[in-house]
């Protein structure tokens, strides 16, 4: 008996390799089934529903009327238009400060591993505890933002920017990719670190200069990894809540009320399951749309 | 028969139980009966097991209360804690997910709507549930017994909001204490133009602002809703000069530049400082001033928020017992509530009392007022007579903050006193938003 017919009998001594694959997805498939497929059937059935506050049974069939509250709502659609605004600045932010994260810490210098190890910190920090931080560094009064700002000639006072409208959902969305890019700049890292170093090499031979070694080179050789990135991106931005619940409340007025905090309202204060449910899923629509167009553009747009 | 018969019964006379001793021994029943009948619903009630939510505030204090009931009532109380930020939601997922607490904290604007959902008991004929409520001010029962009658709740505690302000400050550029909104933007003017950047600071975030509309409301002698929850004050011509006022307040760089972001001990800590002159909110946030111990912590005071003019929001929340309890259990909840949110056997104030220690929170008794050990509890640098006042003669509950539906209006209104602050709306467009969101969260439309 050799060893490769020890490695084609074996699995066949229990199971068929089908099977065994099967058995081996069991219990993350279960779990799955029951905190996320059930769930949203259940948020999409509830949206067609007046349901009770109190949770008892679900209510009367209402068809489409949660939906046509919704879409009569000037009250939505400023939500989704601040909650695309959010996402757009988010996603840019965190994917461009994570590639150059990245490529910085994949150059050769000292103290690299140190920073490396730097770039988890962030992500180890929970959404709500990064809203308060920067709650703190832009405040007012005493914020360090306006400190560095300051001195940097770029403002001549103190300025609250999480009291306007206009800067508030810059500021919730920077501290929000704060984070995020940490993430990015580590799954972007991993792939750089699989670049086969010759060919970057050999376009160097071919007088490819740095620019052009990144595009044509670099850049293409992340594709898949950019793409989960960035999918990735679309649906942490959209879903986006901890950070604004955080900082602002959704204000100042509604200029960050994305809609995961109506969600929130309609699910958790006004128990208001329907009307949230509809909001629920017209989000993961909208979270859905967003993806695919992402892996669309990404994928495809990036060739070598 | 007759014979027959008084051999196998003997009379009274011959089994030694005459009338007289009879009718003794029921007169004294009787009478042990009605002068105890606490007693025995009391014994009936004692030693049972009850949860007991409450949300994180001095949770240390909290515990040493629930743990000296037990002693006294021989109850087995577990508690259970739920951050503030997030209790709202919280509980109401406990309530539906079939993990109901018996007795709970419970925000005001709550308490009406966890009894139309029956997470809430109504409290009447519980034994001396009357009595609570009649030793109340008049001003603060309605936020405890609803329209219909049903007694939704009892206090956990009770505060008014005031005009902390910094006396020294305040005379040292000259400027005296105002008596209305016109002479408290005056005066921060004054203030401002002596080099108090920002004079007047208040809690204006927009999930808290609320309370502010009611306290300028009153504040300018003007009914918030009437008695149906209708926004009355949308045809009070006075509540545009309030909106107008608050607007500029803001505008004209009265308020600190985080004021509508900052948390109260932001507000605080510029009172300590000397970096604000005022801060309008509930009472007791001069003791949080004073125990901040800044240069200014000790020249600060607190003083009706307009005077004696007009009113002021007396706010609080409440104590509620879950909606499915029944017998002894039931009995045994509400003697806890009593404790907790009323007197003790004794008659004194003995929870309150502790929170008048611990964060000079008040309870809405007359009697509280009065009580030697209440009295002795409260900070000396707090003026209770002024703070007894307050509520008994110049506060309003509002009672529509409790109704069902006000919790739409309440998350609305944030948004659109922003619009207001932020330049984005004029006064007389707020009046109108105001009572549009008011409308719209009556009929149950609120997003």
């Amino acid at each position: 008996m050799n060893i490769g017919s020890v490695n084609r009998r074996g699995p066949n001594l229990w199971l068929s390799n089908r099977r065994f694959g099967a058995l081996l997805i069991i219990p993350s498939a279960f779990v799955l089934l029951v905190l996320l497929v059930a769930p949203a059937i259940l948020t999409i059935f509830q949206s067609f529903y007046n349901v009770p506050a109190d949770g008892i049974g679900i209510g009367e069939f209402v068809g489409l009327s949660n939906y046509v509250f919704l879409l009569t709502n000037p009250i939505f659609w400023e939500s989704v238009y601040v909650s695309i605004v959010f996402a757009i600045i988010f996603i840019s932010l965190s994917t461009i400060v994570g590639l150059f994260a990245a490529l910085l810490l994949n150059q050769s210098f000292k103290g690299r591993f140190f920073l490396r190890g730097m770039l988890v910190l962030p992500w180890a920090c929970p959404w709500l505890i990064v809203g308060v931080i920067w709650k703190w560094f832009g405040d007012g009064e005493i914020g360090l933002l306006n400190g560095i700002l300051l001195r940097l000639g770029i403002i001549s006072d103190y300025k609250d920017f999480l009291n306007d409208p206009n800067y508030a959902i810059w500021l919730t969305a920077i501290a929000a990719s704060w984070r995020q890019s940490c993430l990015v700049g580590l799954l972007l890292l991993a792939g750089l670190q699989t670049l086969p170093r010759d060919l970057s090499d050999a376009a160097s031979v071919d007088g490819a200069g740095v620019f052009q070694r990144f595009w044509h080179i670099t850049l293409p050789w992340l594709r898949p990894s950019l793409t989960i990135v960035t999918v990735l991106n679309v649906i942490y931005g959209l879903m986006q809540f901890d950070v604004i619940f955080a900082m602002t409340q959704g204000g100042p007025s509604n200029a960050t009320t994305l809609l995961s905090f109506l969600i929130y309202r309609q699910f958790f204060i006004f128990t208001n399951f329907g009307i949230g449910s509809a909001i629920a899923v017209s989000l993961a629509l909208l979270a859905l749309v967003g993806g695919l167009i992402t892996v669309k553009k990404v994928y495809k747009k990036i060739e070598i | 028969m007759k014979g027959s018969s008084k051999q196998d019964y003997p009379s009274i006379a011959q089994s030694n139980l005459d009338r007289r001793s009879v009718l003794r021994g029921m007169g004294v029943l009787g009478i042990a009966s009605l002068a105890n009948l606490n007693l025995i619903q009391e014994a009936a009630a004692a030693g049972q097991k009850l949860n007991f939510t409450a949300w994180e505030f001095q949770p240390d204090t909290i515990k040493s209360l629930v743990k000296a009931w037990e002693a006294k009532s021989k109850d087995k109380i577990t508690i259970s804690f739920i951050p503030n930020v997030g209790y709202t939601a919280g509980i109401q997922a406990r309530q539906r997910g079939g993990k109901p607490a018996d007795v709970f904290y419970n925000f005001a604007y709550n308490s009406e709507k966890f009894v139309q959902q029956k997470w809430a008991a109504d409290l009447r004929g519980l034994p001396g549930v009357d009595k609570v409520i009649a030793d109340m001010f008049p001003s603060s029962r309605p936020r405890f017994v609803a329209d219909n009658g049903a007694i939704v709740s009892v206090p956990y505690f009770s505060a008014v909001h005031m005009l902390q302000y910094n006396k020294k400050m305040l005379a040292d550029k000259g400027v005296t204490l105002p008596n209305s909104l016109a002479q408290t933007y005056t005066a921060c003017k004054k203030l401002k133009d002596n080099g108090v950047a920002g004079p007047y600071t208040a809690y204006w975030v927009k999930e808290f602002v609320e309370e502010y509309l009611h306290v300028y409301l009153l504040a300018n002698n003007v009914t918030p809703f009437d008695s149906k929850g209708e926004p009355v004050f949308a045809d009070d011509s006075k509540a545009i000069e309030v909106f107008e006022w608050w607007q500029n307040m803001y505008k004209d760089g009265m308020t600190p530049k985080n004021v509508l972001t900052a948390d109260p001990g932001v507000h605080t800590t510029a009172m300590a400082q000397g970096n604000a002159a005022f801060y309008a909110l509930h009472h007791y946030f001069l003791n949080d001033i004073v125990q901040a111990k800044g240069p200014e912590s000790n020249n600060c005071d607190q003083a009706k928020i307009v005077g004696t003019g007009g009113k002021t929001l007396q706010m609080g929340e409440v104590i509620q017992m879950g909606g499915k309890l029944k017998g002894a259990k039931r009995l045994a909840a509400w003697e806890f509530m009593k404790e907790y949110g009323y007197k003790s056997a004794n008659g004194k104030f003995t929870t309150f009392t502790k929170w008048a220690s611990a964060a000079s929170l008040c309870a809405p008794y007359p009697g509280f007022f009065a009580d030697a050990d209440v009295k002795a509890a409260f900070p000396k640098y707090m003026d209770l007579s002024l703070i007894e006042d307050t509520f008994k003669n110049s506060s309003d509950v509002v009672p529509t903050r409790t109704l069902p539906w006000y919790q739409g209006f309440q998350a609305q209104c944030g948004t659109i006193i922003h619009d207001l602050l932020l330049g984005e709306a004029t006064p007389k467009a707020t009046r109108n938003a105001l009572a549009v969101a008011c409308r719209t969260a009556k009929s149950g439309a609120a997003l």
